[in-house]
């Protein structure tokens, strides 16, 4: 499970001045979900362009599965960037028979793919009368077609309605079920943490943090508390293991020190003898996490 | 090489424009070329308006061996209608980021620029055994005495032609390389000829002409006229160039090569 698939080494690209990546190192091993966060502009794109090879490089080098990369690797990995990109003119159906001769797979995959993404029903009808959440569907099943062991996904819920939104992570989450690596560019922290197994932190070109997602909010801890109890927060702030201590809405959120978890606190209250109506365990949020190595770099 | 025609095929054969304008070029190609004698006709009988008869039987226009370069250089005018439809197909590709997705694909980028030049010789091909049927069709049924060694004279004009469809037609696409969008690049080909003329005017002052006027082939839009001379002023009982020059041909070829390869390195270096 530990192969290595993408391996990325300084990779840099300058626009003129600008420098969109810069010295970027990574690495993605088979069967991670690996998140791609980074405000608007920190260069997600621009990495994913050089990866596929549409953008040239400036300097710095990566590997596919342990290769340099040339355009039959890239027949490997099934990828979207940014948006979908299709020929208008023709129909979903014609679209995906292109995208399979180009990549060199088997058209009779196309139907199972169209299955995966529910638009057998729309196959003969021409693209550019698919609705938005239409065109992403169908950009993931032509990323599919190929049965590629590397998805690549750039914002694949970008300017889509709520609903939308969850019926593409249900797709991201099946395909990832299949044992298949998905790297996935994102500025959405909600989306990364509800389905990725790994992530990195990008920001102006550089890369300011890459780890597993598990290991987000561990350590510190915030506990919702509710009772109904008049002298709760006096109480509270008794407990030993209390830190910062904050009121929202009725509700208590209560920092714990290091050591101290939501059960010791539970059991303090109770032998105080107020139970509880309320009790959370709140870990720490990507997005907070996310907002903190952003400020830190700062 | 043919899996990469089949590709570019594919994108073309569903696109309604595609098949309009092919069937406009075809069409007319076919009815111009064939209906020279009732164009001679129509002078005729003009000219009898103003009491003076000509006889247009002594006009050999659809007569072996004469016909080959007579129609070839009047379909050559229509080469412009097929290369719009190459400007299309490539500014397309640019304008839908199809070439985009097509490189993210697996497709190399020699590969893309590849499948449009098989195409562009598909298209070609196409024009020149139209041409060479209308030719034989229309020569059997005009020339009053066939000799085979008539017909055989003048083939050459096929080669020609071929070049002079395909060197257009690769300056179309990378026209359309470079400038990326169809209206623009469409503009710029109508105004090619002109351009390269009025660039010709100001190098070549009558006192330079002496000099340096044989440079004057190796224009890219000069060499590929070349290929084919205007035969009808040999009606005129003016001396024309009946035959293929060796050295235009030449020249058009390495003008074709390097084209193609202009397209192929801008699309090399480009970020797309």
């Amino acid at each position: 499970m530990s192969e290595v698939v993408l391996s990325i080494q300084k990779l840099t690209k300058n626009f003129g001045k600008l420098c969109a990546v810069n010295q970027l190192d990574l690495e993605v091993k088979r069967g991670q979900v690996f998140g791609m966060l980074g405000p608007n502009g920190s260069g997600k794109t621009t990495t994913l362009g050089m990866l596929m090879g549409v953008t040239n490089p400036t300097s710095g080098s990566f590997t596919w599965f342990g290769e340099p990369a040339t355009n039959l690797t890239r027949k490997k990995i099934g990828a979207v960037l940014e948006h979908p990109i299709f020929y208008p003119y023709l129909s979903g159906q014609k679209n995906l028979e292109l995208n399979a001769m180009v990549k060199g797979a088997n058209p009779a995959n196309i139907p199972k793919v169209l299955d995966i993404v529910e638009l057998s029903d729309r196959k003969e009808d021409k693209y550019k009368t698919y609705s938005l959440g239409m065109k992403q569907r169908l950009a993931i099943a032509s990323a599919l077609v190929s049965d590629p062991i590397i998805l690549i996904l750039d914002e694949p819920t970008n300017g889509l309605d709520p609903m939308g939104i969850a019926e593409i992570r249900e797709i991201v989450k099946r395909i990832a079920a299949d044992g298949k690596t998905i790297i996935l560019a994102s500025h959405l922290l909600d989306e990364v943490q509800k389905v990725c197994t790994h992530f990195a932190v990008l920001r102006k070109g550089k890369l300011m943090h890459s780890g597993p997602v598990d290991e987000v909010g561990k350590g510190e801890e915030t506990v919702e508390v509710m009772a109904y109890h008049d002298d709760l927060s006096v109480l509270l702030q008794e407990f030993v293991g209390s830190g910062a201590i904050k009121k929202e809405n009725g509700v208590f959120q209560v920092m714990m020190k290091d050591g101290y978890h939501s059960q010791d606190l539970n059991k303090f209250l109770f032998e105080k003898g107020i139970v509880t109506s309320h009790l959370i365990t709140k870990k720490k949020s990507l997005e907070k996490q996310f907002l903190e190595i952003l400020s830190e770099a700062q | 090489m043919l899996h990469l025609l089949k590709i570019d095929l594919k994108k073309m054969t569903s696109y309604r424009t595609f098949w309009v304008i092919c069937g406009l070029y075809f069409v007319t190609l076919a009815f111009t070329t064939a209906s020279g004698m009732e164009i001679l006709k129509w002078i005729a009988s003009k000219f009898e308006d103003f009491g003076s008869s000509v006889n247009i039987n002594r006009i050999p226009l659809y007569h072996f061996p004469d016909i080959w370069q007579n129609l070839i250089w009047v379909s050559g005018l229509f080469k412009l209608v097929l290369s719009v439809m190459v400007v299309i197909s490539i500014t397309n590709e640019y304008q839908y980021r199809t070439l985009r997705q097509n490189i993210i694909d697996g497709m190399s980028r020699w590969e893309f620029v590849l499948s449009k030049v098989l195409t562009n010789l598909l298209l070609s091909v196409m024009s020149v055994v139209m041409l060479m049927l209308i030719t034989m069709v229309t020569g059997l049924i005009y020339t009053p005495e066939l000799v085979w060694a008539d017909i055989v004279v003048g083939t050459e004009f096929l080669l020609a032609y071929f070049l002079e469809v395909f060197a257009f037609l690769s300056y179309a696409l990378m026209l359309g390389v470079f400038v990326q969008r169809s209206g623009l690049t469409i503009v710029l080909l109508m105004l090619s000829h002109m351009i390269e003329a009025i660039i010709k005017l100001n190098l070549f002052r009558e006192s330079l002409k002496p000099s340096i006027g044989w440079l004057e082939q190796f224009f890219p839009l000069q060499a590929i006229t070349n290929l084919v001379p205007l035969p009808f002023a040999r009606y005129a009982f003016q001396e024309i160039q009946d035959y293929v020059s060796f050295t235009a041909v030449a020249i058009a070829i390495v003008w074709a090569f390097l084209f193609n390869y202009f397209s192929y390195l801008k699309l090399k270096k480009a970020d797309i």
